[in-house]
């Protein structure tokens, strides 16, 4: 199994320096608004950056545990939550897919989404209940799907070779690009677009777009050197559309539920998932882009 | 077709208000945390303090159990002499502005003690607690009427809503816990002998002379 390597360095450092330069951005700018999330960021940094150096193993458990408490916010907010056994199947299907994951069993991995709907149709039948069931189910394979199987492709890419540059570049960019589109729609946004999510405006969603595309390109020599043009092209498009579908989607579910945010746990960001929504449908997209055409890196 | 939502009714509180919420919404991880957290606190007491235990609890639904109040074991040495389905059920009602302030805190006397919020600061509590205690069918309370370690008369009104709510009142005196930690000292003393006493339920007593009734039982075995 490969550790993860070179880009960290330089990552951790530039990281650094982004997050000091932000908070004199902030200073300057008199934002009150923005300084409770940035606290919250002081905070998550250092917990992604300590997993990522202590090991591959260290980030399955961190995207294990933030899958399963992410699952455990939408349960709680569907009602799904009351249903145990759906639960508890949910949560061992996500620790046995990073477990897939984590030692390199792409075959298993793959098929994880499989063994546990088939695990869920049983749920009914042993509860011997009818009412509710079809509901629980669903939300269920949304839960593994979603929540868990698309998360861990996050662990799938640190062991591969030459995969933390991704790893690094799709999590930081979607974060990233949630707070270019804000901006964006703050300072240029004149037109809205969609009923899932009011306040986006096309202005915002094609700022965050050119971004996500250049960030691709400036983070090329650094994160996946060995990739084409039309590769980091292809990243960066995946992550500014991905990045914004998986926003709506989120936005989708909580407008459905009737709520504003999944949680409370992140001061300023709402909950686990309202943090990850861009990057749960980045995370697999991304990493079948380059497996499909690129074969890992060459 | 359209699904129906109903989020879990603690759905929106901070992890510090669903700790301290009663009666307590099912959740699978703060529960098995609690249980693994009770089975060490209750080990612990178990071994390091040798408890005499006299009477017992009625049999029962709804029973609040009304201790005198002198040092920080006294909820785990109640604990420790229930049975383990008692003990699940328990909620020990804590001073929201000392065991509630802060997330540690709150942490350790919801797991370890099963500890529950109640405002002392606030009149509105006792109306909010009697609409709950009038609505729980069944469950078992850990109530300190005194409101404080160094006080040892018990308030009334906490009394008077257990009364009217129709709960079983049951009397406990604790002895020695004082010694085994005392206000003010960091760590407990062990090995001290404590003497734990449950009285008979005061169903007889006027509402009005339970807080006196309570006193002597106290003054009688703590």
């Amino acid at each position: 199994m490969e550790g993860l390597a070179q880009p960290l360095p330089a990552y951790t450092a530039l990281t650094a320096l982004g997050i000091v330069l932000f908070g004199a951005f902030l200073r300057a700018t008199r934002l009150r608004a923005g300084w409770t999330p940035y606290r919250t960021w002081l905070v998550m940094l250092p917990i992604i950056f300590a997993a990522l150096w202590l090991g591959a193993w260290a980030w399955a458990f961190l995207i294990t545990v933030l899958s399963i408490y992410g699952f455990k916010e939408f349960a709680r907010a569907t009602g799904l939550y009351r249903e145990r056994l759906f639960v508890l199947v949910v949560y061992a299907a996500m620790v046995a897919a990073n477990l897939a994951a984590y030692f390199g069993r792409f075959g298993l991995f793959m098929v994880v989404p499989v063994w546990t709907v088939g695990t869920l149709t049983l749920v009914p039948i042993i509860r011997n209940r009818t009412e509710g069931m079809l509901q629980g189910f669903a939300l269920s394979v949304v839960g593994i799907v979603y929540f868990g199987w698309f998360l861990a492709h996050l662990t799938y890419l640190a062991i591969w070779t030459g995969g933390l540059g991704l790893v690094l570049y799709v999590v930081l960019a979607t974060q990233l690009n949630d707070v270019v589109a804000f901006l964006f729609g703050k300072l240029l946004g004149r037109r809205h677009w969609t009923v899932l999510s009011p306040n986006k405006t096309v202005e915002g969603s094609v700022g965050a777009l050119a971004f996500s595309v250049a960030f691709a390109f400036a983070n090329w020599p650094l994160a996946f050197p060995d990739l084409p043009w039309w590769g980091t092209l292809g990243l960066g498009l995946i992550v500014g559309a991905g990045g914004q579908i998986g926003d709506l989607t989120l936005a989708n579910f909580k407008r459905n539920v009737g709520i504003k945010d999944f949680g409370n746990l992140l001061p300023g960001h709402g909950g686990v998932l309202d943090r990850l929504n861009s990057l749960t449908l980045v995370a697999p997209v991304a990493l079948h882009f380059v497996r499909f055409f690129f074969d890992g890196f060459p | 077709m359209s699904f129906e939502y109903r989020p879990v009714p603690d759905f929106g509180m901070t992890l510090r208000e669903r700790l301290g919420q009663y009666p307590r919404v099912p959740d699978l991880t703060i529960d098995a945390l609690r249980t693994v957290a009770r089975w060490i606190a209750v080990g612990l007491i178990k071994l390091q303090f040798p408890t005499e235990v006299r009477g017992g609890l009625p049999a029962g639904e709804r029973i609040a159990l009304v201790a005198n109040h002198q040092s920080h074991l006294d909820s785990l040495v109640v604990l420790a002499s229930l049975s383990e389905r008692r003990r699940r059920d328990i909620a020990c009602l804590a001073a929201k502005d000392y065991f509630f302030s802060r997330l540690p805190l709150a942490l350790g006397g919801s797991l370890f003690a099963m500890a529950v919020s109640f405002d002392r600061t606030k009149y509105t509590e006792l109306r909010h607690w009697s609409r709950i205690l009038r609505d729980q069918q069944h469950g078992c309370l850990l109530v300190f009427p005194s409101g404080s370690r160094r006080r040892s008369e018990a308030h009334d009104a906490i009394l008077f809503v257990l009364a009217k709510s129709g709960w079983t009142i049951v009397p406990v005196a604790i002895a020695g816990t004082a010694a085994a930690w005392p206000i003010g000292a960091r760590l407990p003393r062990p090995f001290r002998r404590i003497r734990l006493t449950f009285g008979a339920p005061l169903s007889d007593v006027a509402t009005k002379d339970l807080a006196v009734a309570l006193g002597e039982f106290w003054k009688a075995n703590a």
